[in-house]
């Protein structure tokens, strides 16, 4: 490894190159502006000295190594300082460390040409793709074939021998080249139109016709090349997609479901390939079926006999009755019988039993029955005054506790019920379970036992009802429901709380001694614990007013929401017609639903087919406005149409168009209210651009209002230039256009319509493009100029400077965290905070943001939000911290956390021990990666922490843990909750 | 069987061809589990340290061209090495004359 960057030189403007001589002779690196990197290999694969050689050409499009030479030769491709293109070779001296001139060169090539192939042995040459011809071009041969206008982003070589190509074009159309040859000379160029892809950023054969497309601008793709083409004339079949977020141009924060929980919807993917993203932490219900059904008191599924692979009845328990439902022939659920169930009463318990059998627990009996006659064949009748209070089954045995502390086991025979043994606690029994963990998946060895009073929760063996561990739970909340569960191979006791909280303990089924307390806080009402499965692993919901899967990865215990409101209660529904589903009680509604891949983040395409730019979202009107534009392709000439959408927030449809004049674009877009009016609009800024101006001098604002749907203009003002901001402002609107920021008010014309009227502005700005309020105050962030603060000052009716950040940063974008710490992003890839200095002695301190955090992210931000992804419950820690949302240009969402500073320390010293034990891969410095860098400075990272590598720590072997532990002199256990708390931030 | 375009290449006609094709309008998301080396194996050794040479393009040119110089021989030698300053031989003419 090695820094191979000059201290001089101009960084190149097409890109870096970095090649490798097909003889593996060289690198090749041009990095700067008529320089040209050699890295030599020795003939040991050792790399030697790099050097330096000039290259005359100083615009240059593309370099590769050419095939088949006797000294490492490159080829070329630069346009000169009359724009014309050409290509040169070159073959590298290494001893002289110097160019010769090759052996060939070719000038005034298409005026679009960008891309050089180089072709293999026996042909060799070079491929010189424009944009209306490609050349085939060697020493020997020179052969041109016209094609129809396009851009080529991405080439795939298909044979060995270079015969065939892929080419991927900016309109995501996928061509083969052909070159046709005899007796090793060629004799021509051939080119075919195969299908379309998304826009292709690589392409590479893999085999069998099997093609990987990969994008920068949509979903990467798997395709296959089809040998006939289908019904639409295309050899392309597109068999798997795999999600690109980017590039993220803005995004928003919104709460569609209403549950309190921040969704991202993103404006994603360039071009064709543009697309909303609804991105949302949990796990999604997708609704099958539902019935409206009042005070569900518990829910079961059955099955007609034991090895039926699917479940007939759902068991539906009310306060004073129980009701069967059934798959009739027309898969439609209806109400049925089991004779031998106990229809009148509420049901405590139902499970499939051993013998084709079913169990019913209600409070004065149990009953078995069979599953196929349906008959009862056997009860078991509870003591007179001692009435069943809590119960639970499965295949083999029932547990139930009745008044007076009583624990009954029981154990299921081919018709018969036998109480086996009888346990007197001190307590009344709030809670059971026998959930089989064991290698028998139909008898348990332990039972978990819930307690009133003492508020604990207990291990019993089985049968002998054994007492073999207590534990006090502490508190004063009674346990609600506990499960005995597994996953991937490690048992666990789940124990849920009547306040929402859960606490898991590691169970060690042979001794039954509990360990590994942990404890989290789900909702605010009581929990109902049961498993399901989904694609045959189990999984555990947690029904209640924020219901939550419990699931295990990479053996850690993960919650992750879902997406429903308050859930009282859910049972598996495996049904033919609905197979791998659950039913779930509901305000007042039963719902058979299947569920999401059980998974943290979930992400839902809306394809939209045009480029999306900017979005807003309307609450009042539940709508989402966008900027878009479309490429309107035709054989002379390409232009483009810019339009204002409005998109129903749930179902995404368009609903209203509102086409911008020619050469108009949209540039923001805003949902805000203005004083003294009750109506909330849309505003959108506009800019002409114009082909000979260099910044526009026009633009538009439009003020839109949301009526029966449709988007009405309501007013509009011409400005001086393109607004690129909009902000709601102190019952105003505030946009920021060319270099001004410009306040408007919302005025009342005589005859009752309104208009925006020019109130105030500031001067001063290159471009003022990302401008954020907050009370009185605007923060600004220009072009080039970093970040300033600016004030409204209500009595004079005037804008004016408080305080800038001197440094010459180009902006990306910028966000205010608080009274005083401005967070800005730039354009090479950092991060960084000022700070507002009221205390300053002078008033040159006071004009002066101090540079409080520094960071390199490595990512190229273009928009922050406030907001979460996960649910902020207010009595959590987690709760209290503020976030911020970030979305780059590589599809990256990410969030800005402003931690406590006692935390911010120790979380510091933990990132500076975890550099020590996760070294990065090839020796790269991870403190070094994360350096503020520049091109005027490389300064340490301060202020700011890396979440992903503290986060890292959790995935730690024991080992590596205890060292990191050591270096702290804080427990393991400490350690890992600590950084679990952070993990509950996003 | 040919088509238009001929045969695709195949290096393994196993490859792929065990693929079910899930619904592509339902992407698939993969994360990959992120590599956390806690061991020194990817270091990269320690002689190879890649360094630029820091000499100037200019500079090493006309060195280059000085080195040339140094090494070219000015003028091709005489066969016979005759001392230029030796004993001074009397000229065989002037004897004659």
């Amino acid at each position: 490894m090695g820094d191979v960057s000059d201290r001089i030189g101009r960084p190149t403007d097409n890109g870096q190159i970095g090649i490798i001589d097909p003889d593996c002779r060289l690198i090749g690196l041009h990095l700067y502006d008529g320089l040209f990197k050699v890295i030599p290999f020795d003939n040991k694969g050792q790399l030697k000295e790099a050097f330096n050689i000039r290259l005359e050409e100083l615009q240059v499009l593309d370099i590769k190594f050419l095939y088949g030479c006797s000294k490492p030769t490159i080829v070329v491709l630069y346009q000169d300082n009359k724009d014309a293109r050409h290509v040169k070779t070159y073959e590298v001296a290494l001893k002289d460390k110097d160019f010769v001139e090759g052996p060939w060169s070719q000038n005034n090539l298409d005026n679009g040409a960008n891309l050089l192939i180089p072709v293999p042995p026996p042909l060799c040459g070079v491929i010189i793709i424009g944009e209306e011809t490609i050349v085939y071009c060697s020493a020997n041969a020179f052969k041109a074939i016209p094609i129809r206008p396009s851009i080529t982003r991405a080439y795939g070589r298909v044979d060995a021998d270079g015969s065939r190509y892929l080419l991927g074009d900016h309109t995501g159309l996928l061509h083969l080249l052909v070159i046709t040859h005899e007796k090793e000379r060629v004799t021509g160029l051939k080119i075919e139109l195969l299908g379309e892809t998304s826009i292709a950023s690589t392409i590479s054969y893999l085999d069998n016709a099997f093609v990987y497309i990969g994008s920068s601008y949509g979903d990467s793709q798997l395709v296959k090349l089809n040998l006939q083409p289908d019904a639409k004339g295309s050899y392309v079949e597109v068999l798997e997609r795999y999600v690109n977020l980017g590039p993220i141009v803005d995004f928003c924060v919104v709460d569609l479901e209403r549950q309190g929980q921040g969704q991202v919807v993103t404006c994603s993917g360039a071009y064709k390939d543009g697309s909303l993203r609804i991105v949302r932490n949990g796990i999604g219900i997708n609704e099958q079926a539902s019935v409206e059904l009042q005070g569900i008191k518990g829910m079961w599924s059955l099955r007609s006999s034991t090895d039926d692979p699917f479940d007939t009845f759902l068991v539906v328990s009310f306060i004073s009755e129980t009701r069967i439902l059934a798959m009739n022939i027309e898969d439609e659920l209806e109400e049925t019988e089991i004779e031998g169930f106990c229809s009148q009463v509420q049901t405590l318990f139902c499970h499939d039993a051993v013998f084709n059998q079913l169990v019913q627990v209600t409070s004065s009996s149990v009953r078995l029955v069979n599953s196929t006659s349906r008959e009862l064949r056997n009860e078991w009748n509870a003591r007179p005054g001692y009435s069943i209070n809590v119960a639970t089954a499965n295949a083999t045995q029932v547990l139930l506790a009745t008044g007076g502390g009583h624990l009954v086991y029981l154990e299921i025979g081919d018709g018969v019920l036998t109480e086996v043994k009888l346990a007197q606690l001190e307590y009344e029994i709030s809670c059971l379970d026998i959930n089989p963990i064991g290698e028998n998946s139909n008898y348990s060895q332990l039972a978990a036992v819930g307690m009133w009073t003492d508020i604990s929760v207990r291990i019993f063996s089985l049968p002998d009802l054994n007492l073999i561990t207590k534990e006090p739970l502490g508190g004063e909340i009674i346990p609600r429901s506990v499960l005995l569960c597994v996953f991937e191979g490690i048992s666990y006791l789940l124990c849920a709380l009547g306040d929402g909280h859960l606490l898991n303990f590691l169970l060690n089924t042979s001794t039954g001694e509990l360990a590994d307390r942990k404890k989290v806080s789900l909702g605010t009402q009581p929990i109902t614990l049961r498993t399901f499965s989904s694609k045959n692993t189990t999984h555990v919901f947690a029904a209640s007013d924020r219901p939550t899967v419990i699931y295990s990865s990479n053996k850690k215990l993960l919650y992750s929401n879902v997406n429903l409101k308050e859930v009282s209660h859910m049972c598996p529904f495996n049904s033919a017609a609905f197979p791998d589903s659950l039913a779930i009680a509901k305000e007042g509604e039963l719902t058979i639903g299947t569920i999401d891949d059980i998974q943290k983040l979930h992400i839902r395409s809306i394809p939209l087919g045009e480029h999306v730019r900017r979005i807003c979202h309307q609450e009042q009107s539940r709508t989402f406005a966008i900027c878009s534009l479309k490429l309107n392709q035709s054989s002379t000439e390409d232009s483009e149409t810019h339009y204002i959408r409005l998109l129903d927030d749930q179902t995404f449809e368009f609903i209203s168009t509102y086409q911008l004049d020619t050469f108009e674009y949209a540039c923001s877009i805003l949902s805000c209210s203005f004083s003294d009016d009750s109506n909330v609009y849309y505003c959108a800024g506009t800019a002409y651009v114009l082909p000979e101006e260099n910044e526009p001098t026009k633009g538009r604002i439009l003020v839109f209002i949301v009526e029966d749907g449709k988007l009405q203009l309501i007013a509009e003002k011409e400005t001086k230039g393109s607004v690129y901001s909009l902000n709601a402002f102190n019952g105003k609107l505030l946009a920021g256009i060319n270099q001004k920021i410009q306040l408007y008010k919302w005025m009342l014309r005589e005859d009752g319509t309104r208009e925006l009227q020019s109130e105030c502005g500031h001067h001063g700005h290159i471009l003022a493009l990302y401008v954020q309020t907050r009370g009185d105050f605007i923060v600004v962030g220009d072009l080039m100029k970093s970040i300033s603060l600016l004030i409204y000052k209500h009595e004079e009716g005037a804008i004016e400077e408080r305080a800038r950040d001197y440094n010459a940063n180009w902006m990306s974008a910028v966000e205010i965290l608080d009274d005083d710490i401005y967070l800005g992003a730039e354009n090479n890839f950092n991060l960084f905070t000022v700070r507002k200095n009221s205390e300053g002695a002078t008033d040159e301190e006071r004009g002066r943001l101090e540079v409080a955090g520094e960071y390199h992210l490595g990512e190229f931000v273009n928009r922050f939000r406030h907001g979460s992804l996960v649910m902020r419950l207010p009595d959590s820690d987690v709760g209290q911290i503020p976030t911020v949302i970030f979305g780059t240009v590589n599809g990256v969402i990410g969030v800005i956390a402003s931690l406590p500073h006692e935390q911010y320390l120790f979380l510091e010293k933990l990132q500076s021990n975890l550099r020590k034990v996760i070294k990065g891969v090839g020796g790269l410095s991870h403190e070094q990666w994360r350096s503020f860098n520049n091109e005027k400075k490389v300064v340490d990272a301060r202020n700011f922490l890396d979440g992903d590598l503290i986060e890292s720590f959790l995935d730690l072997n024991r080992s590596k843990m205890d060292e990191v532990s050591k270096a702290m002199n804080v427990t393991v256990e400490e350690l890992c909750k600590r950084v679990e708390e952070l993990t509950r931030l996003h | 069987m040919g088509s238009l375009f001929g045969d695709w290449p195949s290096f393994d006609p196993h490859n792929f061809s065990q693929l079910r094709p899930s619904d592509p309008s339902s992407p698939s998301r993969m994360t990959p589990a992120t590599y956390h080396p806690t061991h020194s194996r990817t270091l990269p050794p320690p002689d190879q340290v890649i360094t630029t040479d820091a000499k100037n393009i200019l500079l090493r040119h006309i060195y280059q061209r000085a080195e040339e110089k140094d090494l070219r021989p000015k003028r091709a030698a005489p066969e016979h090495l005759v001392p230029e300053h030796g004993c001074k031989q009397p000229r065989a003419s002037s004897s004659s004359c």
